[in-house]
């Protein structure tokens, strides 16, 4: 039996695509990596999954899942060919068991929906991408992502209770358990989660939920540059308050914001601090208080948001902020590469200089904002994407920039995942580390059919 | 740089103004219905690069780029200023050019060419008229363009909007044609039609074209010479509310803003205003700039009737509970949303505006 049969004998011909405009839309995502699919299927149940892993597993056709395509590593991009699993369509909110604290979901559930629907009981899934709106929850588990909000409530590691995984032989797999802990057996949960589809495709998750905070109120901290703005970090984390997000956004962040949405209106300076506070009414006044008087001495100014639209509009336009650094010249584009690294919180300032000198030496402008709280920091570059010299220098500045977390002790990537694009660094990250990885990816996948090329296994 | 290459190049950055984020997967209402990345904007865009770099060009990429209804969502919502709709209709029109066009493009382009509408239609386009006809002025300040939807499948509407209209300065053109629109959007030249009626509304010496269609609108505004203004006849019947002895009804509707005049243009409060004059407005769940598409624009209705359909239905779960009517203001909208669900009685704004004088 031909291949393209078999797969209509598990999904159904409405569920597999061998179209090249088709396959030409499966071989990309949001990054720079780039790869043909031979077929893109569109599974609608863990059974299907299981039965086409199966299949490829006995004819070692490589198997790559997709969410909704919004990586920025490449991790979704089948890069050896062989088949697309884009598995958006299941996405069914499956039990929203608020008593024990948990909702169960299909994989393709986008995570604003989810939000969404349990905005209703009054709780929330904290990790908090800005892709919010697009990315699934598959994804968002399998790159361990995280957001604007993680300083205070963490990543996805720390929301995934159980997970179905589809292994690469086809059995199907349950990684934790219904309870809020367990420590039976080694934490497959936590290998799951990461994994970025190398080692299963998770099928289903049992995610934990967390009340809505009663109060939220948005900080707004000028300063004259980035270095002096991550000094206010440095200073404001150490003195003891856990704000629920803390974001920098550079002058050119600050110009794209305001290119996006003129209300927002923000002031022209060198940088700007983003903090939230969250929690009952009088912990949020204080939290506020306290970080006004941390930066006083460093900032040229420090407000509060007036009203709440206020700060849901900042947020909104935050989220997107990445993107839109491309409206600020037509013939500019927004590239993402070398664009999440992360630092030990006190090595912010110096990398931020780091970065300024980057962009010097390459003579590009590089934009700076992200979560700056947990020391990730975005950086963005747009360039003229028509003109190859550009993008020489956008791939050595972005180069550099990997180089210059790993020897500050961070990393390449605190959150958008490795995918195709930063595996060529995980042995100078990970050292040894990376052998004991690729023993767990050949005990798991001994035929590596599971997203071949990824995460440096 | 020549001026080919010049417009080549703006071409190019235009389709590379899109760094793939995926946000428009929220919000396409033809993703939604379909869910291969091909029928979205990223697709879409995706599809314009490869054809660019010389892609073979096949009937799922007509397909791609012919289910967009050009409602622009994508674009309202990009985050990096990326205009899908724009380049959906450039890549359409190049495709035309190089004569890869589906059996429905081809058959519209025929209708227009032959009968001066898209209906095929062969009928006089002012048989609602009657004996008004002496109502036809040879000079006027205003020319209300008709449409080839409301002449032919509304007539009521359109004898009701010209009675209205006609105590204004305002009268028809001898010889309406098609105004271009259902040419322009899937891709091709429409400037023969476009200068008949250009011609006509000279000779009225009209200074301003009011239209009750959101494609009309739209193409007059864009398409045509900056010759006249123009109006939506919601703007029109909003301006000129006091002098309507309108009155108030009890009922309650719901409105849907048509992406033509919506969010290309923002005609909002111009509707909202009439119907407040009116009666109750209970709004719909997406409203506005972030207003769902019917699914009947970009030619979509006429060439795949089925997913205009269930984008209609998607469209038509967003009604409130308790409304009498769905308004809309635009002829198309109207067609597609009462297929959407039939129980619900879909009426043009001036449909309302007539209750009310009765
Ligand atoms: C504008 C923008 C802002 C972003 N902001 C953030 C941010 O703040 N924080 C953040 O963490 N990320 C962010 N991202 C990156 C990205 O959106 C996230 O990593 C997101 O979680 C990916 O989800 P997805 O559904 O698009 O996954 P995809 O890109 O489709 O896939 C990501 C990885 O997960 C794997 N995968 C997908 N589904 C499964 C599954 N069911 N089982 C196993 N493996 C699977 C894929 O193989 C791939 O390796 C942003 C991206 C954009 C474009
Ligand atoms: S929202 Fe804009 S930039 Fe993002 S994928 Fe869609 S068209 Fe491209
Ligand atoms: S214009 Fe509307 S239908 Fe077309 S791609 Fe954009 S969102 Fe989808």
């Amino acid at each position: 039996m031909k291949y393209i049969e078999k797969l209509h004998e598990i999904v159904g011909k409405n569920r597999v695509s061998t179209s090249s405009p088709e396959l030409y839309c499966y071989s990309c995502d949001a990054s720079q990596i780039k790869g043909m699919p031979d077929y893109v299927v569109r599974p609608d149940s863990t059974e299907q999954v299981s039965k086409i892993v199966q299949f490829a597993n006995k004819h070692k056709i490589p198997v790559t899942s997709r969410g909704a395509g919004t990586g920025l590593a490449g991790g979704a991009v089948p890069i050896s060919g062989g088949i697309v699993l884009d598995l958006s369509s299941m996405n069914r909110i499956l039990d929203v068991d608020i008593e024990n604290l948990q909702v169960a979901v299909e994989p393709g559930v986008v995570h604003a929906k989810l939000n969404e629907k349990l905005k209703y009981h009054g709780f929330f899934f904290p990790p908090d991408p800005g892709s919010s709106a697009m990315c699934t929850i598959g994804g968002l588990i399998a790159n361990n992502g995280s957001g604007m909000r993680s300083v205070k409530y963490g990543t996805s590691s720390r929301y995934a209770l159980d997970l179905e995984v589809v292994m690469a032989d086809g059995t199907v797999i349950n990684t934790g358990s219904k309870t809020l802990k367990t420590v039976a057996g080694y934490n497959l949960t936590g290998l799951m989660v990461g994994s970025e589809g190398t080692l299963g495709i998770i099928t289903k998750a049992v995610l934990k939920v967390a009340p809505l905070p009663k109060a939220r109120t948005v900080i707004l901290a000028s300063f004259e540059n980035p270095e002096l703005a991550g000094e206010g970090v440095v200073k404001t984390l150490s003195s003891g308050i856990v704000p629920s997000a803390c974001e920098i956004l550079d002058k050119t962040a600050i110009e794209a914001l305001n290119a996006f949405d003129p209300n927002l209106n923000l002031p022209d300076v060198g940088a700007i601090l983003m903090f939230e506070v969250d929690g009952t009414g009088g912990a949020v006044e204080e939290g506020a208080k306290l970080i006004e008087s941390s930066c006083s001495s460093l900032a040229t100014n420090v407000k509060s948001a007036s009203t709440k639209q206020e700060s849901e509009e900042l947020w909104r336009a935050r989220r997107l902020v990445g993107a839109a650094i491309s409206r600020l010249d037509p013939n500019r584009t927004r590239v993402y590469v070398g664009e999440d690294v992360g630092v030990p919180i006190k090595e912010i300032p110096k990398m931020l200089k780091k970065v300024r000198e980057i962009s010097e030496e390459f003579n590009i402008p590089i934009m700076t904002y992200g979560h700056i709280g947990d020391g990730n920091l975005h950086t963005g570059m747009a360039i003229d994407v028509l003109d190859d010299s550009q993008w020489d220098s956008l791939n050595k500045a972005g180069d550099k920039i990997h180089r210059t977390a790993i020897e500050l002790g961070g990393t390449v990537s605190a959150e958008h995942g490795i995918g195709g694009a930063r595996s060529k660094y995980m042995e100078l990250e990970l050292g040894p580390a990376l052998d004991v990885m690729l023993n767990i990816k050949n005990a798991l996948d001994p035929n590596n059919i599971l997203n071949p090329g990824k995460l440096g296994v | 740089m020549t001026e080919s290459e010049d417009k080549s190049d703006s071409y190019l950055r235009s389709i590379l103004k899109c760094v793939r984020c995926g946000t428009c997967r929220s919000v396409c209402p033809v993703f939604d219905e379909l869910g291969w990345e091909s029928s979205g904007a990223r697709g879409r865009m995706l599809i314009a690069h490869a054809l660019s770099q010389g892609m073979d060009v096949d009937s799922d990429v007509l397909n791609s780029l012919n289910t967009c209804t050009t409602c622009g969502l994508c674009e309202q919502n990009c985050p990096s200023g990326a205009k899908p709709p724009d380049v959906i209709e450039d890549t359409r029109r190049q495709l035309v050019l190089k004569n890869k066009m589906t059996d429905k493009q081809a058959e519209l382009r025929e209708n227009v060419t032959k009968y001066g509408n898209p209906l095929a239609e062969t009928s006089d386009r002012y048989s609602w008229l009657g004996q008004e006809s002496a109502d036809i002025k040879s000079h006027a300040e205003y020319v209300f363009f008709v449409g080839c939807l409301e002449s032919y499948r509304y007539p009521e509407v359109a004898k009701t909007t010209f009675d209205i209209l006609k105590k204004f300065d305002v009268t028809l053109l001898p010889n309406e044609h098609c105004c271009g629109s259902p040419l322009i959007r899937t891709g091709f030249e429409a400037d023969d039609v476009t200068e008949e009626n250009v011609e006509q509304i000279r000779k009225i010496g009209a200074h301003t074209v009011i239209t009750g269609c959101a494609g009309c609108y739209t193409t007059f505004k864009n398409d045509y010479p900056d010759e006249f203004n123009v109006k939506h006849v919601s703007e029109f019947l909003a301006d000129h509310i006091d002098e309507l002895d309108l009155n108030p009804l009890d009922i309650t509707v719901t409105y849907h803003d048509p992406c033509h005049i919506g969010r290309k243009h923002g005609i909002y409060e111009a509707p909202r205003k009439v119907i407040k004059a009116i009666c109750n407005l209970k709004e719909m769940n997406s409203i506005r700039e972030s207003a769902r598409c019917c699914g009947g624009g970009g030619g979509v209705l006429s060439g795949y009737p089925e997913l205009s359909h269930s984008i209609a239905e998607t469209r038509m779960a967003e009604v409130p509970e308790g409304v009498d009517y769905v308004v809309t203001s635009c002829p198309m909208c109207r067609r597609n949303l009462s297929r959407g669900n039939k129980n619900i009685p879909v009426i043009d704004l001036v449909e309302l505006v007539a209750l009310a004088i009765k």
